[in-house]
């Protein structure tokens, strides 16, 4: 009978000292999402420095980012709002390492804010910035600090960060 | 543009970063060493199945059995299909067509796949090839420049 394969184990040395043959590819994968009207809007609006969002009238809700359609109605989005671009830390954590798995030394503080004008609990993943790690606590009142206007490119990054607010 | 409902048209574009790093395997990397040192063309000997497949192989795609048997074919083998390639991947039309050839090396039972080198107009099936070697060669498929006819 044949013995079981387990595969072959291959280290970082069989590949850098060329012990292993290899062909490395790059594919093109360049992409084109259709935004739809809403967060197309959404976007076009982040560009001029503003944050928006909709409203259902069934069940009172106002969400960020702003959809077409009412996920718990199942019916059309109805108005749009503006929002002061404040708002509060509803989680957040201090990431020392990069999404490509570089060491940071000041941490990146990803969190979910919830932006003030929008319906309770709803609210985006963001930065925060100028803040000491150490002072970042759930509850806490920030605002937006937005790119200078010629910078802004109709993206979420058109937000540098959120600060605490003084 | 614009979409049927009369909305404009926003896209957010991207590129995904992707690479790969893809090793020959145990039989491929026996193929490309006997290719790159030695310039040989190295099948893998099904006894059983009284075949030889070329690339080497570290199974019978018959009885699904291992093979160890490595045995050196071509470097002449006889032209069992081409093609003719005017375009590119990616769809633009090629500055002068381009034979993809399918060849039996002698000694073998299965094909090796690679470029028909020459004269587009002389390729025929059944014809004569042989292989042609890169002037360098670094452990690659395309340590074969291609097939050239005999």
């Amino acid at each position: 009978m044949m013995e079981p394969r387990l595969g072959t184990p291959l280290s970082s040395e069989d590949f850098e000292q060329g012990k292993v043959f290899t062909e490395s590819y790059a594919p093109k994968a360049e992409y084109a999402w259709d935004t739809g009207p809403s967060i197309g809007r959404y976007l076009a609006e982040l560009k001029e420095g503003r944050l928006v969002g909709r409203t259902c009238r069934a069940c009172k809700r106002t969400f960020i980012p702003p959809r077409s359609f009412c996920e718990l109605c199942f019916r059309p989005a109805d108005d749009w709002v503006v929002f002061p671009g404040t708002g509060k830390v509803n989680t957040f954590s201090l990431c020392y390492i990069t999404w490509d798995m570089r060491k940071l030394k000041d941490p990146q503080i990803p969190a979910v804010i919830e932006i003030d004008g929008a319906s309770e609990g709803h609210g985006i993943l963001h930065l925060l910035g100028n803040v000491d790690p150490k002072q970042v606590k759930v509850g806490m009142r920030v605002r937006a600090v937005w790119k200078p206007a010629p910078e802004r490119a109709g993206a979420i990054t058109d937000i540098l960060h959120w600060e605490p607010m003084p | 543009m614009r979409v049927s409902s009369g909305q404009p048209w926003t896209a957010w574009r991207g590129n995904i970063p992707v690479t790969s790093l893809y090793t020959a395997g145990l039989a491929g990397q026996d193929f490309l060493e006997a290719l790159k040192s030695r310039g040989e063309i190295t099948g893998s000997k099904c006894a059983k199945c009284r075949q030889v497949y070329v690339p080497a192989s570290i199974f019978c795609e018959r009885c699904f059995g291992e093979l160890k048997e490595r045995v050196r074919v071509g470097p002449e083998g006889e032209v069992v299909t081409f093609t003719v390639c005017h375009l590119d991947l990616d769809g633009r039309e090629l500055a002068r067509p381009q034979v993809a050839a399918a060849v039996r090396l002698d000694g073998a039972t299965s094909v090796l796949v690679h470029r028909g080198l020459g004269d587009v107009a002389k390729w025929k099936i059944g014809a004569r090839a042989r292989v042609r070697l890169a002037a360098k060669r670094r452990g690659s498929i395309l340590d074969i420049e291609g097939f050239e006819l005999a």
